[in-house]
Order: C-alpha cells, then sequence, then structure tokens
C-alpha cells in the first residue's frame, strides 16, 4: 500500500488528468493542504500511551473492544486480513477506530467480510482497510482512527486519534 | 497514512455570548433547518453549559443524536472586509421539523465553504474581470457595467431583444432565492424582453414538468408529513437516499420501519394501518434500495429495475392492471377529473406483453406493484399512495409524456388532497421562483442550437450556471462557445488605444462577424467563465438575506451571517445596477419607453426585492402573500408553508397540503412514443453498445461547485465514477480505479471505473457532474419536442481502458455502496 500524503494526492488530484479540466478553473486544494502539515498527527493534546493487546492476541476478522484514550469512548481493534492505510504489525493490517458514528454518534458494528463499519443510525458506513474513509452516508469526516505502536515485544499501543471523536470538543477531556 | 480528512481533533465552540442567526442548507431541496454561531477570532467558549452558546457541558461525551456536536466540517474562520476574523458554525438545528437536527454530508460540510482567504474557497470571484489581451484581469465595478451596458445596449439596439440571450439560475438556496429571481427576471423579461432565455440545467425557458401544470397539479402538492403517513410510497427516478437524504432519513425510513404507526392512529383512525411499503423505479439497484431494504426488510420494498427510458410504457401497464382490477377510485374520477375518456384511449391501451418487453419487468412484478399503489385495504378504505418523481422521469425519454402519466396513475387512485398521498417532484435545489411572465411560447426556443450554435444571439450572459460541462451535448456546446468568443478575444486583443470607445467597436465588429460577447456572473470561476469577456463577481448563501421554499413549500429567511468576499454583491445588485446604467442611457438619448423598461431597480435592501416578488407568485404554490422578513426571522427555521393564507394576528397562516378543497384535475393523455431517432441511431450501431445512465453521489452537490473546495469530497471523489458491471468489466479487463474512456459521435469523457453489479449487464452509470469529466459530452442534441427538455439520462456509447491510476485510488474505496 503506497502511502500518498495528501497534500501530494491533492496536487496530483488538481489536474493531471482530464481534458475537460481548465487549469484555472479549479480552486487550489493544494495551497489548503499546504497550510497544515497533515500526513502525521499533530496535536497539542496529553494523548495517553495506553497498551490496547498483543499481536498474538489478535486474529483475523475477530474485532476486539476496548476504549481510549478514557472509558466514555468505546473503540474497536481489529486484524483485517489485509494491509491497510496505517495499519500496524508484520502485515501492516492491524488497525484501530472508534466505535462511534462520525456523523450522529450511533455505535458501530464490524463486517469482516467487506472490512466495513455499519451504524444502525442512518445507515452510514466506513472503510477499515482505507483509514476509515466514508463509503456512504451522511458523516461530514473518515471514522476517527487510533494511532497505533507496537513494541519490540508485539503489545499494541494506541498513542493519539486522527480525527475528532463524536460527541466531543476535544479528544481528551478537560 | 489515509490521505483523506479533516485532521482536527480538537475545535472550538461558540462561548455563550456568540452572535446567531438562523437560516437553510444552502443545497437541497429538502432544505434543513441549521443555526449559524458567529464569535471573534481569538475567543472560545468554555467546557461548561453556561460558558457556551450550545449549553452543552464538553467536560463529557456527548449522547448520540445530542446535536450539540460541531463536526470540524462545520467550523470555519472567516476575514470580514474590515479585517476582522470570526470563527463561524453551522450546525444542523434540533429544533427543525425538517432534519431535526439531522444533517446530510452535504449540508454538514458548510463550514468548509464559506469564503476564507487560507482556504480552498480562497479562488472566489472578489472582483469583476475583464478580458484584456489574454487573461481576465480584476476590474472596478464602474467599467464592468459601463462595457457590459454599452455592448448590451447596442446590440439592443442594432439587433433587437433576441440578440441579448441568456442561461441564469432559478432556484432557491444559495445564491437563488425570490429575491435574485425576481431581479434576473425582471431585467432581462420587463428590460430586454428577450426569448433567447434557458434556465440554468436545460436549453430552454420551460417548465420540467409542463405536463403536471396542464394536469392542474403543482409541483410540490404534498407535506414531508404525508410520506410518514403514506401505505406506500412510489420513488420513481429519484435516488432519494443520495439526493434528498434526510427526507429520506427521517420522513421516509421512519415510516418503512414501522416508527409512525402510532401517528397514523392517532390522524387517520377508523382504518388498519401498518407499516409503510415502497415501490422503487429506477434502471440501477441503488444505495436507496439497499437502505430501504435494510430498514425495512426485503418484503416491503419493491425495486423494479426498469430499462432506461422506459417509464411510459411501465406507469401506464400499472394504470391498465390497476383499472383492470376495479382498484381505480371511480368517485375521485367523477368528483375531480377531467378528460379520463381520453386517458383510457392512449394510457390503458398500453399492451402489458409491449411494456415487459421494454421495460424488463415482470407481469408478476407489475401486478405487485398494481397491489401496493391500489388494491383497497378495506372496502370502505383506499389505500394512502404518495407518489414522488425526480430527475430519472423529468429527464427521461419524453419529458411531457413521462410526467403525464405519473399524474395520470395519480389520478386514476384517487391520490391528491388527502393525508398520506400526493404526486409530485421530489425537487433537486430549492425553490424561490418569481419573476415577470417569459415574453416566448411553448414549446419554448432551443438556446443551445438557436442563440448560442446557431448565432441568432450575440451577447450571452450566464449566471449561476456551468453550461460547458452541465449542458446536453456540452462537446458541441464548447465548440461553438470557443469559436464565437474567439472572435471577441481577437478583435479585443487588437485594440491599442486602451479607450472604452474603442474596445466596444471592437466587440461590435466581432459580433458582427459571427462573435459572441459573453458574461459570466457567479461565485467562483468555472469553466464557463474561461471563455467569458466579463466575470461578474456574486455574493453566496451567508452573504445577503435571502428566502426559498423547500419540497413542501416551506418558506424561510436564510439570513446573511458574513461579508461577500471582496466588492461581490448579490445577483440582484448586479441586475439592478445593469439595469440602472441602461436606463440613464436610454434616458439621454431620449428614449422613454425604452428607459421605462430599465426602471424599478430603485430598491436598498433585500427586502425591498423580497416584497417585490411577492407579484411574481400570486396564486402560485410559492405565494408568501403579505409576508415579511421580521415575521420570517421569529418564525424561525420553520417558516410557513405556503400558500400563505392570510396574515393572522401579524403572522402569516400557511398551508400544509395542497388540494383538500375541490379543486378539478385532468387526465394528459400520455401513449408509450418509442425511442427518438437518435437513440435509434446508437442503438443500431455495435460501436456504442453501452446504454449511460447518469445521476448524483451522496457526497456531491449539483456541479461540485462547492464540492471542489471541500478537500474531503474531492479527496474521495478525484474523478467522476462509472459503475460497470463485473461481465463488462471482464471482457475489457477493467478493473476498480482504472480510468476509462467512454465515445460516442457526440462526444468523449473519461472517468474512472467501479466494478459493481448495481446495473444490469450492457447498462453503466456515470456521475453527472465533475468538473474531471464531463458525462454531457456524450448526451445527444435530441429533447422533447413538446417541452425542449433533454433525454439526460440516456445515451450509448462504447467504453474503451486506459489504464490504471497509481498513486490516485490506493486511498480511494470501492466497497459496493448498493448494499446497507
Amino acid at each position: 500500500m503506497s502511502e500518498v500524503s495528501r497534500r501530494h494526492f491533492l496536487q496530483l488530484g488538481a489536474c493531471v488528468v482530464g481534458g475537460a479540466c481548465a487549469a484555472d478553473a479549479l480552486p487550489s486544494l493544494a495551497h489548503a493542504a499546504e497550510g497544515g502539515d497533515i500526513t502525521t498527527l499533530r496535536t497539542t493534546l496529553p494523548y495517553p500511551r495506553v497498551k490496547l493487546a498483543s499481536i498474538g492476541q489478535l486474529t483475523v476478522g475477530r474485532e476486539q473492544l476496548t476504549t481510549y484514550p478514557d472509558q466514555a469512548s468505546p473503540v474497536v481493534l481489529a486484524k483485517l486480513g489485509r494491509p491497510a492505510i496505517n495499519g500496524v504489525g508484520p502485515d501492516r493490517d492491524i488497525v484501530a477506530f472508534s466505535r462511534r458514528c462520525s456523523h450522529m454518534g450511533g455505535t458501530l458494528s464490524f463486517r469482516p467480510d467487506t472490512a466495513t463499519f455499519h451504524c444502525p443510525l442512518h445507515y452510514a458506513f466506513f472503510d477499515a482497510q482505507k483509514g476509515g474513509l466514508l463509503v456512504i452516508g451522511q458523516a461530514t469526516d473518515n471514522l476517527p482512527q487510533l494511532e497505533l505502536e507496537v513494541d519490540a515485544a508485539g503489545d499494541i499501543f494506541a498513542v493519539g486519534i486522527r480525527g475528532l471523536l463524536y460527541g466531543r470538543q476535544t479528544n481528551v477531556l478537560a | 497514512m489515509s490521505s483523506i480528512y479533516h485532521g482536527e481533533d480538537r475545535i472550538p465552540v461558540p462561548p455563550a455570548d456568540a452572535e446567531r442567526f438562523t437560516t437553510v442548507c444552502s443545497y437541497c431541496i429538502v432544505g434543513c433547518g441549521y443555526k449559524v454561531y458567529k464569535w471573534p477570532l481569538g475567543k472560545e467558549g468554555g467546557p461548561l453549559p453556561h460558558q457556551n452558546a450550545l449549553r452543552a457541558d464538553y467536560r463529557t461525551q456527548q449522547p448520540e443524536q445530542a446535536g450539540t456536536w460541531i463536526s470540524p466540517a462545520m467550523h470555519s474562520v472567516v476575514t470580514e472586509r474590515n479585517g476582522r476574523r470570526f470563527n463561524i458554525v453551522v450546525l444542523p438545528d434540533k429544533d427543525c421539523v425538517v432534519n431535526k437536527g439531522n444533517h446530510s454530508i452535504r449540508g454538514g460540510t458548510h463550514g468548509d465553504v464559506l469564503y476564507a482567504p487560507d482556504r480552498p474557497t480562497a479562488d472566489r470571484l472578489t472582483h469583476p474581470l475583464l478580458y484584456r489581451g489574454h487573461s481576465r484581469l480584476p476590474t472596478t465595478w464602474d467599467e464592468a457595467i459601463e462595457l457590459g451596458a454599452r455592448v448590451i445596449k447596442a446590440t439592443l439596439d442594432r439587433s433587437g431583444p433576441d440578440a441579448v440571450a441568456m442561461k441564469c439560475f432559478d432556484h432557491g438556496g444559495g445564491g437563488g432565492g425570490f429575491e435574485n429571481n425576481w431581479a434576473v427576471g425582471s431585467f432581462f423579461f420587463t428590460g430586454i424582453g428577450t426569448k433567447m432565455a434557458s434556465i440554468h440545467n436545460r436549453p430552454a425557458y420551460n417548465s420540467e414538468v409542463f405536463a403536471s401544470g396542464d394536469a392542474g397539479i403543482a409541483p410540490l402538492p404534498s407535506a414531508y408529513l404525508d410520506a410518514e403517513l403514506a401505505d406506500t410510497i412510489v420513488l420513481i427516478g429519484a435516488n432519494s437516499h443520495e439526493t434528498q437524504s434526510i427526507y429520506f432519513l427521517e420522513h421516509m425510513l421512519p415510516n418503512l420501519g414501522g416508527g409512525t404507526l402510532a401517528l397514523k392512529q392517532q390522524l387517520l383512525p377508523g382504518e388498519p394501518h401498518a407499516r409503510g411499503k415502497m415501490i422503487i423505479v429506477d434502471p440501477r439497484r441503488t444505495s436507496t434500495v439497499a437502505v430501504a431494504e435494510a430498514h425495512a426488510g426485503k418484503d416491503n420494498v419493491l425495486h423494479l429495475q426498469i430499462n432506461n427510458g422506459t417509464d411510459i410504457a411501465l406507469l401506464n401497464a400499472l394504470s391498465r392492471l390497476i383499472h383492470e382490477q376495479g382498484w381505480h377510485d371511480q368517485d375521485f374520477i367523477s368528483r375531480r377529473t377531467n378528460n379520463f375518456s381520453v386517458f383510457q384511449q392512449a394510457n390503458l391501451a398500453q399492451s402489458l406483453d409491449e411494456a415487459v418487453r421494454l421495460t424488463g419487468i415482470s407481469k408478476v412484478r407489475m401486478m405487485q406493484a398494481a397491489e401496493w399503489i391500489a388494491k383497497p385495504k378495506t372496502s370502505a378504505a383506499r389505500r394512502r399512495t404518495l407518489f414522488l418523481y425526480e430527475k430519472g422521469l423529468i429527464w427521461g425519454l419524453k419529458n411531457y409524456e413521462n410526467v403525464a402519466a405519473v399524474n395520470d396513475l395519480a389520478l386514476l387512485t384517487g391520490s391528491l388532497g388527502k393525508p398520506g398521498t400526493g404526486c409530485g417532484r421530489l425537487g433537486g435545489h430549492q425553490e424561490g421562483y418569481s419573476r415577470p411572465p417569459y415574453p416566448g411560447q411553448r414549446p419554448p426556443i432551443n438556446v443551445d442550437e438557436v442563440a448560442v450554435k446557431g448565432g441568432a444571439s450575440k451577447v450571452f450572459w450566464v449566471a449561476g450556471c456551468n453550461p460547458v460541462g452541465g449542458t446536453l451535448n456540452a462537446q458541441a456546446f464548447r465548440a461553438s462557445l470557443a469559436q464565437r468568443t474567439a472572435l471577441v478575444n481577437q478583435a479585443l486583443d487588437a485594440t491599442s488605444s486602451g479607450t472604452l470607445d474603442d474596445k466596444v467597436a471592437a466587440v461590435m465588429s466581432a459580433l458582427d462577424k459571427g462573435g459572441l460577447f459573453l458574461i459570466v456572473q457567479d461565485i467562483y470561476p468555472t469553466e464557463t467563465a474561461q471563455y467569458a469577456h466579463l466575470v461578474l463577481p456574486a455574493a453566496q448563501w451567508g452573504e445577503m438575506n435571502l428566502t426559498s421554499i423547500n419540497g413542501e413549500r416551506r418558506l424561510r429567511l436564510y439570513q446573511k451571517f458574513m461579508d461577500a468576499p471582496g466588492i461581490a454583491e448579490p445577483d440582484w445588485k448586479i441586475m439592478a445596477r445593469m439595469a440602472q446604467r441602461l436606463e440613464s442611457a436610454y434616458r439621454a438619448e431620449g428614449k422613454a419607453e425604452m428607459a421605462a423598461r430599465f426602471s424599478g431597480f430603485t430598491w436598498t435592501s433585500d427586502e425591498d426585492v423580497f416584497r417585490a416578488a411577492a407579484a411574481g407568485v400570486k396564486g402560485a404554490q410559492e405565494d408568501y402573500g403579505d409576508t415579511t422578513y421580521a415575521m420570517l426571522k421569529a418564525l424561525g427555521t420553520n417558516g410557513v408553508q405556503t400558500p400563505v393564507q392570510e396574515i393572522q394576528n401579524g403572522m402569516p397562516v400557511g398551508t400544509t397540503r395542497l388540494y383538500m378543497d375541490e379543486k378539478r384535475f385532468t387526465f394528459i393523455p400520455s401513449a408509450w412514443p418509442g425511442f427518438p431517432s437518435q437513440i435509434q441511431a446508437l442503438m443500431n450501431d455495435s460501436r456504442y453498445p453501452f446504454w449511460v445512465n447518469n445521476g448524483r453521489a451522496n457526497h456531491g452537490w449539483q456541479t461540485l461547485y462547492d464540492d471542489a473546495r471541500k478537500p474531503y469530497v474531492m479527496g474521495r471523489a478525484p474523478f467522476p465514477h462509472v459503475e460497470i458491471h463485473p461481465q463488462d468489466a471482464r471482457s475489457l479487463e477493467i478493473a476498480n480505479g482504472d480510468l476509462i474512456e467512454l465515445f460516442n459521435p457526440y462526444g468523449s469523457v473519461s472517468a474512472m471505473a467501479v466494478v459493481t453489479d448495481s446495473n444490469a449487464p450492457g447498462h453503466v452509470f456515470m456521475l453527472f457532474e465533475h468538473p474531471k469529466g464531463w458525462l454531457n459530452s456524450l448526451t445527444t442534441d435530441y429533447v422533447d419536442p413538446t417541452t425542449t427538455i433533454p433525454y439526460y439520462k440516456g445515451t450509448k456509447a462504447g467504453i474503451r481502458k486506459i489504464g490504471p491510476m497509481p498513486g490516485l485510488n490506493e486511498d480511494l474505496t470501492f466497497v459496493p455502496t448498493h448494499q446497507a
């Protein structure tokens, strides 16, 4: 899986292909992305470093439910069995996400066959393999994804969150 | 690393003393209510309830659907004209009966599209632009109006009103509204008097539902409440989950899930009630079908997967089956309709075998649909059926008969003027139409063909639309626009003195030689503006006060909450300015009659125009009578449903549902007409084996004019997509994410392949409008001769694989959307 940064992506997207596109007709999305580097998580929030599981405890397609960064924030850890954006572990397929829908906070369920998270409220669903990208639905951002680290012993730690958790003004509560 | 997301993990909340405004979504017909909070940069509300404007306790997790969560896409920092910077939050309104705090991905991203010089909206048009030498450069309003007025006046004087053509918005919501529409109409119809007028998404000045008007049925007769009360909802050519999302999620789905049973029993006692059923007529298995099935169970949803263009045969077959079973509403037909015998001869003569062959839908499924529509619940209780149609029908094979056939079916079954029934459009954009009458006749002139390609007009004013991609047969349209506007460019390039007199003389000589002077009025530098000589910057939603109605005729005030960028002005002010310049020019020449045509543009406020526009809606479904801004401000996001019947105790009294009286309607004969010659030719040519259907997608609005500035939207959809069946993909060796080319004699376009069995083999679906690929390069030049409405939804093409797009498609998702 190539790791295309958003900045690179949007510059490419701006006018590489498509005869109908007049260069000066297009907005400068690349410019926007340059404003703040969002290719890696940057935050001033005091995220805790929390052990979620060990690599050996995970089986493909079986989700593991826990919380992060506090007890009021349900998250799900899963080994997808296929490489994923931001995936960790030897197969780059271990990912973790908030279980609250980034539309209106419904509790999501995981479907291993498509590696998607589904909301029962308004049928939004998200692609776990693609950084929690909205497949379809009314959410205005990805499903917040946990930033994971694996240490030499194979323990998986959550160290941060990309994207604002539903129902919060700040991911780490005051 | 995911490339596509907002990235914030913290958001400022409005302080308790933040300024508050109410507004309505700038996008689709549903018109969800929003609250706007505005407060100075550098300040923010605290986490305790008394420290923030939402009175929420942000020290704790908010529960689901709380209505107090601000997503990053709902927030922005804007810069006003005096340089002061403000936070703005546009939050769905929990107290609005339309959305109850819910929002679509489109409405939920308004923060992203507010003008901000350090965000992707930085390319908003801030100043008038004038073609000088090689490109369009900023100029003053005085110079822009002076040049425009002189060219228009000279053209009008030499060649008459039809030498000035226009293609303008006519909608409600963002940028439109009663105010701007009235000014545009007053300028072109009262002032210029041109017949060469066309509406933003079509080549002529027409209603999309002439047949409905002829039947006596207004386009939006029902209320959203009716979708909660109906026994059966019939969606025809509409993918409501993606295009009227909140109407579908908040009003239709609850009925399908049984959530409105108590309401039905309360409001409609004395008859049996069950959860609602849904029939969906669409050539594609859409996400609407999938979500309806997931929510209601497959037994309560009937998807009629119709062959492209064959709606009339299906609707008439349903009418015939219902009539044969004796399920029609004889009492309603006798009391409230005319022309039944003509309908009988035309529509009920539809052969069932022919309908099965044309539509691809079995007789058994047709019979099931007929039962769900019309088989009485008891001997005393008819089914309550709500017919809702949109572009799949309106832009189908033959606009007039398509719309007539569904209205006829509704009249046959008595489905008007009763709770839980209706027959109307779902709608695309909101409505805010009020104009003096169009001076032309029916069928209206095809402006693309006659004025632009045919050369009958010399000045073309395009406002709030992007026809180089959005009009039918767009490749030919672009070719003509490029050729004719270039003649003016060359003439301007050859002038050297720099005086306005010389420029006007150069333009006029080019117009004599077949040139076209193009004025584009918009909020962004659209693709059409790339051909323009004069570009006029307009204000958008939130930058002026405006009023519009939604799909249940709900009229509200959309408050101004920020400045327009640079020196951009509301459309009504631009039209007024041009009119006043023409008036003074004619007065100076002593031409009092011409001067009078351009007089009356003396409004000084948005509300002045709103009040003037009341004259243009008298007696229509939009009639708002003596309603004022103050009344609407007091009514907030719930507003009042037009027509307004009277003002009582200082407040307007509205109308929930039309036709609760004894109004009579007319059956319009609409027999299956067959395919037009342009389509026949493609059908008979083996080089173009694929039927190309098209439509919108959930994440984008219209031409994507705003979405192109939303990184999250463009990131996930960098190209238009084409859904292609796995069988066809295999034979062409096409995989998900491949770039492919679609082509036919009318043009070609590239797009990104999505392999899915949502369509039948041999049928593909492409996104209608996207700046990286305009589907309309493939549509034919055919229009319904009765209405001059194109058959946008159907063309045929060949498909060629170009190749994979590494670096572009790895981060996109290809999980099918027709399963929920």
